[in-house]
């Protein structure tokens, strides 16, 4: 093995920093070794945005021909490690640039190691992730995701924790003593250097069989080939007639965009409680995404395939208790709210409570000066 | 000769574009629908899918460079339902002005139908407020076309990463202005005033007004009013962005409130030479509603995190200034006496 590539799957922007000191300290960590390697963001994810799935790569090789070689592919895609650092994105990673929603193991080599940043079980996650058709391993690292922004990073020790880690499952990338090293180096810090010790010692590996998984077949759609393109870069608009949709006539569901469907953007959604709903608009009038369909007794019912999750809806709802942000974790299908509301009111009821006592929210990011070190005190 | 006297005032006609009195009259067809690339929470978005309503189906949109130009329609993908053409970062008013211009030779020519066609022109507060600064100045002169140059203002180069703008707040974190051990605050200026300095400096327009997408029918009315007035027109609005603000996206809509309640962005429109302020900012001036402190919103903001009170206080004084000293305040940045 003389090349070796880690794939990190992040949530742009929010772990772009977190992204990026795990693939920089890769390198580093691999300097000590006397190898070569090199750290780089997928050019199609950039610029990033808010939530939506991007990719880092680290690709380590002896010499610098071989990184040359392994460089001149589009993208790694055969890799050792890839690394999901939240694990709603093990429901599948549509990037930034039109390629459909991806399994996040698809280029994920046969025999290589799934690393989870979760709380979940590996078996939960491994009912939600696509299956591989091929043997893979799955490893977990028990934390919540770490989310902060462009300009204050919440230092909870995710990134040193997932370079330990690393190093266990894959020690012929980097060896724990180089990681550690490196960490030394980079931050200064004893407090990190342990924390990747004791994640090296923590991780193991579950061996994940090629036809565990999810059943689902992520969505896709043609590409049009350079001769289908249109003269002077045309691009077919949407219809701004509504669709026609079984159920819904008399209400109102607008055309939306077939190939960017941006559900994989998020991690948390919004559980509506339509009989304490007042139908008073806002929630539809303030979604940045479209996201609501108004159904035919003129209840606003969020899309699942257009909700991004960033809970404008629920900031500006009025009512106390209507729309209330859940862990995306607590879902398993993008199925209609409101069509499950009309079918039983009592079982919606059930179903609502329960999901709503999901709702330890994740964090989304800046609060408030101060709020990354309140969170971290609390949770060590 | 083929135009006449008649035709050229057909040309000058706008849509029949009513305000919609509150929330529930608003209709149900989205010309800016989901499946686009930005942000969580974008009240950039948020604004293309107001405006778009606003305009209807008959309608032109220009994009200049700008993250509602990237995230909306790279990749052979787009949310729009409307035409709408891409043009360079600093070209919205020159693409607004021939637009107007080209709609009008083919309908004289009878190559399509007479109608008024709305030509909105989009640009970020990059595209808009630096670079396109003099395009959307010589639109302006055009009195005869009928346009709208809509400037949707995130405060920095939100597309290419946060870099500083002409429209930054004093002090923000941007990757151009950074914060440092030596250096705390690298970004001096105060927010260029791009609404005023264009009611005041072209005086045949006959609409300019500020937005914010916090109060969206306001914000639609605004764009309804600016596209049946007649003539060029320009709308500038305050969009919150939670990536290069760094905030929850959650908080999109609280913030754009709390910009407009602290003070930092009045709300007003000057219609046919008259100033108004509107919502928020009209009691702020009449003194039924108190200023917040500044402090509230700047604690909130991962750009503004590195400030030490002293930043705070400086802040809050400019703010002060705004209302208290300005020739017209929130708007005409002079102090003085109009009668000394």
């Amino acid at each position: 093995m003389s090349t070796g590539s880690v794939e990190v799957i992040y949530r742009g922007i929010f772990q772009k920093t977190l992204a990026k000191n795990i693939c920089r300290g890769i390198v580093f960590a691999a300097r000590k070794e006397g190898k070569i390697g090199i750290a780089f963001g997928r050019y199609g994810d950039s610029p990033e945005r808010n939530g939506i799935p991007a990719k880092q790569f680290a690709v380590v090789s002896n010499t610098e021909d071989e990184l040359q070689e392994y460089l001149s592919r589009y993208e790694p895609n055969n890799n050792d490690v890839t690394i999901s650092c939240d694990d709603t994105l093990c429901k599948g990673v549509e990037s930034w640039a039109w390629y459909g929603l991806q399994p996040i193991n698809k280029l994920l080599a046969k025999n290589g190691t799934l690393l989870v940043v979760s709380t979940q079980s590996a078996n939960k996650l491994i009912k939600i992730i696509h299956r591989k058709g091929a043997p893979y391993k799955l490893a977990t690292v028990k934390a919540a995701a770490s989310f902060s922004g462009l300009w204050v990073y919440k230092d909870d020790h995710t990134d040193v924790r997932l370079l330990g880690a690393l190093a266990k499952v894959a020690p012929h990338i980097v060896s724990i003593d180089s990681i550690l090293s490196a960490i030394k180096d980079q931050w200064k810090n004893d407090k990190k250097v342990a924390s990747a010790k004791k994640a090296y010692d923590d991780a193991s590996t579950s061996p994940v069989g090629a036809e565990q998984g999810s059943e689902e077949i992520p969505f896709s759609f043609d590409l049009p080939g350079w001769t289908k393109m249109e003269e002077g870069l045309v691009i077919r608009g949407q219809k701004s007639e509504q669709k026609n949709v079984a159920g819904w006539e008399g209400g109102y569901v607008p055309g939306r965009n077939e190939t960017f469907k941006k559900f994989s953007t998020r991690t948390m959604r919004p559980a509506i409680n339509f009989d304490t709903c007042t139908k008073c608009t806002l929630c539809w009038l303030n979604c940045p995404d479209t996201c609501f369909d108004i159904s035919p007794d003129g209840f606003y019912d969020a899309n699942m395939q257009a909700c991004c999750g960033c809970g404008v809806c629920e900031a500006v709802c009025p009512v106390e208790d209507c729309i209330t942000m859940v862990n995306e974790e607590a879902f398993e299908d993008n199925n209609s709210q409101w069509e499950m509301w009309r079918k039983d009111k009592k079982k919606y009821a059930v179903w609502l409570t329960e999901k709503i006592s999901n709702k330890p929210a994740r964090s989304h990011g800046f609060h408030h000066v101060g709020q990354y070190a309140e969170e971290i005190a609390n949770e060590s | 000769m083929v135009a006449n006297v008649e035709t050229l005032d057909d040309f000058l006609k706008t849509q029949v574009l009513d305000p919609w009195k509150g929330p529930k009259k608003v209709p149900a067809a989205e010309y800016f629908t989901s499946g686009h690339r930005t942000c969580q929470g974008c009240e950039s978005a948020q604004l293309m899918k107001l405006m778009a309503k606003a305009g209807g189906p008959r309608s032109i949109i220009l994009g200049s460079t700008g993250c509602m130009y990237v995230a909306n329609t790279t990749y052979y993908s787009t949310p729009w339902a409307v035409p709408w053409m891409h043009t360079q970062l600093g070209s919205s008013g020159s693409a607004a002005t021939g637009t107007v211009a080209a709609l009008r030779a083919m309908m004289r020519k009878g190559k399509m139908k007479k109608e008024p066609i709305n030509v909105i022109a989009v640009c970020g507060d990059g595209g808009g407020a630096d670079m396109g600064l003099s395009a959307i100045s010589a639109a302006l002169q055009h009195t005869h076309y009928n346009l709208l140059i809509l400037l949707y203002d995130n405060e920095s180069y939100a597309n290419t990463d946060i870099q500083v703008s002409g429209s930054s707040p004093y002090g923000a974190n941007s990757t151009f202005s950074t914060p440092g051990k030596v250096k705390r605050i690298m970004n001096k200026r105060w927010k260029k005033n791009t609404a005023a300095m264009l009611a005041a400096g072209h005086p045949d327009v006959r609409y300019v007004s500020t937005v914010c997408t916090a109060y969206p029918v306001d914000a639609m009315n605004s764009v309804r009013r600016a596209l049946t007035i007649g003539g060029p027109t320009f709308v500038h609005s305050l969009d919150p962005c939670p990536k290069g603000w760094d905030y929850d996206p959650k908080f999109s809509h609280e913030l754009g409130e709390l910009a407009v309640e602290t003070g930092i962005w009045p709300l007003y429109e000057v219609e046919e030479g008259q100033l108004r302020m509107i919502g928020r900012s009209k009691r702020i001036v009449e003194g039924q509603f108190k200023r917040k402190p500044v402090r509230e919103y700047l604690r909130r903001q991962g750009r503004f995190a590195h400030f030490i009170d002293e930043d705070i206080e400086y802040f809050q004084k400019k703010i002060d200034d705004m209302w208290e000293k300005w020739l017209i305040p929130g708007v005409i940045p002079f102090a003085g006496k109009l009668n000394p």
